[in-house]
């Protein structure tokens, strides 16, 4: 007999299979609608229901579910569980489907598969799905941006600061040419340096995104090699970032850090209503609020940059719950923008008569006419609207947003550290991810964090999440954070809430906010005490996002498992080669944890 | 008696169900990352062959397995029919192999024991069913000679 594992045949006790006895049951749960079936088959059971969860822990899109349900109208948790059983080979990053001759996988448990049409073997797949990603994202960033400076370019936005604005448009074409990013914000010339060394540092669009665009699609090259390619890509996507929030801030000047409300009571009742989504030109935001002005009509935002100074826009809901605004039935027009909108939006807002706008048409016309168009018609959809029977939740929390390095005192945050009195600084950055609970892993996690006195800034919808819940509320800082903590927070400012928002993932808040605290430390960024997070993932751009701060040498814990599970090396080269070359680890976390255990090793993470 | 049926128009070839019955069934860590990695390498008990058919055991009448089995290894469970291999008597001699008219059942060279489908008998439902997502297998009533496992005719091979 061979080397039959121990526990799993005992002859003396009979014959134990090598497998037990799965008693779940796979049938619906049964407080529908607030729950749904994460997964199917993924957990050994042992007679638990464990993968039923709560779709979301926000009470205001609950209240949408029932009728959801009962109307038959599908959700993004119907369609996910609709799309179970998901395929093994791409949630392992094992497959490819880059060129017609495939599909390929590679079999983890057969001999004759193992390797892809071309000769891609599970390392080369693993690492190509992740560097997919990250170019994915990181083209993200450069849309934006290419779209304002644009806008810029042809006068359809006049610039506050114009000597600002030409310097910025400057190193915008020196970034595509030349790729140089000296000038675009503080590096440090010791992170230049290791980038330059690693072979990371742009080169212009052509040797950033292209080549690395080009490295999916054959070649040979070391896992390593690949990897740093996908680098490469990011640390160009950090600095156009770093240009768009600097554009920004040169058109419409600085953003103070504000009041607003957040959550579904902030739709306007008896008025017109528009509300923003996804990612397009602040020009045309600004354009828009300019020819609503005056003329009642309520403006928000899902998943955009809230703030184009003056005006404001009131975040209705973050990511995973994008739908349910059009079931209140008091919006009257969509403004969709690129990246983070769903296209289900299409089909919900015909059930109740919405009007949706595409900025990213093609021959849309100047902005300004287009900004009016868009208000006229939101007016129009208000009238024949009348008759559908509104429902907007009482539910908004305060919050103060839009933070920055210039309002944060970092030498008060660095003094605490030095102290001991804080445990160090956490991102928490991210969207929503259907397969958790909708806002509950951020939110436990931040509270965890706060309790055990760690310094905690956001952004983007994970900034979103948390306002849900308090904890950007002045107000309730005290309740939610440690005391060492709290005494930090209260000597920063009287509204600075528990969470310090950095603004949204178009602008560069937190690399900003990381860069000025490296130089204020005279230290550099991987020997202090950071850490980033990102509980709820799920855009191309939050890998993107990741990659480029494991390179300014934070380390990064993910969830969900990036698609690179199935290769050992590039799990590998992502944890110890990222943290010979740059100081971080890039973790891919696989195995199921409570928030608690969460919460306790990213704090451990700051012991380094 | 229950068998999988098989469609073959529906099956994509995705090999979902293979990748799931290593994991589930022939791992020892049941978890879809760690079993991509188990050393040695997990042995599906399911097979899709080229033309779009995942091959099971199909838990004949008269199992040629079983009669070949010199010392009763392999196994007709008696209340289900299901046909096993008990894996502790298996002296690796690969009869079963030779004799088997589908090709069903494997040699685990790791384990030095047979391994088959033995459609997860210790399961309410087998893995591979669960997982197809094109419903290409169900499980499905198979009614005739349900009765009778005892007597099997001989043979020759």
């Amino acid at each position: 007999m061979g080397t039959l594992p121990s526990g799993v045949i005992d002859v003396a006790q009979g014959f134990s299979p090598a497998y037990p006895l799965r008693q779940m049951e796979i049938s619906k749960p049964k407080d529908l609608p607030y729950k749904f079936i994460c997964r199917l088959y993924h957990e050994k059971g042992e007679g638990k229901m464990d993968f039923v969860q709560r779709k979301t822990a926000d009470t205001a899109v609950e209240h949408f579910l029932k009728e959801a349900a009962e109307k038959e109208i599908p959700l993004v948790w119907d369609r996910y569980e609709g799309s179970l059983p998901q395929c093994g080979f791409c949630e392992t990053g094992l497959n490819c489907r880059d060129c017609l001759q495939g599909p390929c996988t590679s079999h983890p448990f057969r001999d004759q598969n193992k390797v892809g049409i071309c000769g891609k073997d599970r390392d080369i797949l693993g690492v190509h799905s992740f560097v997919r990603l990250v170019v994915q994202g990181v083209m993200g960033y450069f849309d934006q941006l290419a779209d304002f400076a644009k806008g810029i370019e042809t006068k359809e936005g006049l610039p506050k600061r114009k000597d600002q604005a030409v310097k910025v448009l400057k190193d915008y074409k020196n970034l595509m040419e030349k790729g140089n990013m000296d000038s675009i914000g503080k590096f440090s010339k010791a992170l230049i340096d290791s980038w330059k060394a690693a072979g990371v540092y742009p080169e212009g669009i052509g040797r950033d995104l292209l080549k690395v665009s080009q490295k999916l699609d054959g070649g040979i090259g070391e896992v390593e090699d690949i990897l740093l390619w996908g680098f490469k890509g990011a640390v160009a996507g950090c600095a156009a970032q770093m240009l768009q929030g600097r554009l920004k801030a040169s058109v419409f000047g600085d953003t103070p850090p504000s009041d607003v409300e957040v959550n579904l009571g902030v739709i306007q009742k008896n008025t017109p209503n528009i509300v923003f989504y996804g990612h397009f030109s602040p020009l045309l935001k600004q354009k828009i609020a300019e020819s609503a002005k005056g003329r009642k009509i309520g403006i928000t935002g899902i998943c955009t940059d809230i703030f184009v100074p003056p005006y404001r826009f009131a975040p209705v809901t973050n990511y995973g719950s994008q739908e349910i605004p059009l079931m209140t039935g008091a919006v009257d027009l969509i403004v969709a923008g690129d990246q983070c909108v769903n296209p289900s939006l299409a089909e919900l807002a015909k059930i109740w008569k919405v009007e949706v706008v595409s900025t990213e048409a093609l021959n849309r016309g100047d902005l300004s006419s287009f900004a009016k168009e868009i208000v006229g018609k939101a007016q129009e959809a208000y009238k024949a609207r009348s008759e559908i029977s509104k429902d907007i939740p009482d539910t908004k929390e305060a919050a103060v947003m839009g933070f920055s390095p210039k309002s944060i005192n970092i030498g008060k945050v660095l003094g605490a550290m030095a102290d001991g009195k804080i445990k160090g600084v956490a991102i928490l950055a991210g969207c929503n991810n259907v397969k958790f609970t909708q806002d509950q892993e951020i939110v436990s996690i931040a509270r965890e964090l706060l309790k055990g006195d760690v310094f905690c800034v956001s952004e983007g919808c994970a900034t979103v999440g948390l306002a849900k819940f308090g904890l950007l509320n002045p107000k309730q800082r005290d309740a939610n954070c440690g005391r060492a903590l709290s005494a930090l927070l209260s000597s920063l400012g009287k509204n600075v809430p528990a969470v310090v928002d950095l603004g949204s993932c178009e602008n560069s808040g937190v690399s900003d906010f990381l860069l000025a605290t490296a130089e204020a430390s005279k230290k550099s960024l991987r020997e202090l005490p950071i850490v980033a997070c990102f509980p709820e993932a799920n855009r191309a751009k939050a890998v993107a996002r990741a990659t480029w701060t494991v390179a300014m040498g934070i380390p990064v814990y993910f969830w969900p498992f990036l698609p690179v599970t199935g290769s050992q090396k590039t799990v590998e080269a992502l944890g110890k080669f990222c943290e010979e070359k740059f100081g971080a680890e890039f973790h891919v976390v696989t195995q199921k944890m409570e928030t608690k255990a969460k919460a306790e090793m990213l704090t451990k993470a700051l012991e380094r | 008696m229950k068998v999988i049926k098989v469609d073959p128009e529906k099956c994509t070839q995705c090999h979902s169900c293979d990748l799931w019955c290593g994991i589930e069934i022939g791992s020892l860590s049941k978890e879809l990352n760690d079993a991509i990695h188990e050393n040695p390498q997990p042995v599906p008990r399911v097979h899709v062959e080229g033309n779009n058919f995942p091959l099971h055991c199909r838990h004949c009448e008269v199992a040629p397995c079983i009669e070949a089995c010199p010392n009763g290894t392999m196994r007709r469970d008696p209340t289900t029919g299901l046909v096993y291999v008990y894996e502790p008597t298996c002296i690796a001699c690969w009869m079963c192999v030779m004799v088997c008219p589908f090709g069903i059942i494997a040699p685990s060279s790791s384990m030095h024991v047979a391994v088959k489908c033995d459609r997860c008998r210790n399961m309410e439902y087998p893995i591979c069913v669960d997982v197809c997502p094109t419903k290409a297998l169900v499980l499905e009533e198979r009614e005739e000679g349900a009765a009778w496992y005892g007597y099997a005719p001989k043979r020759c091979y």
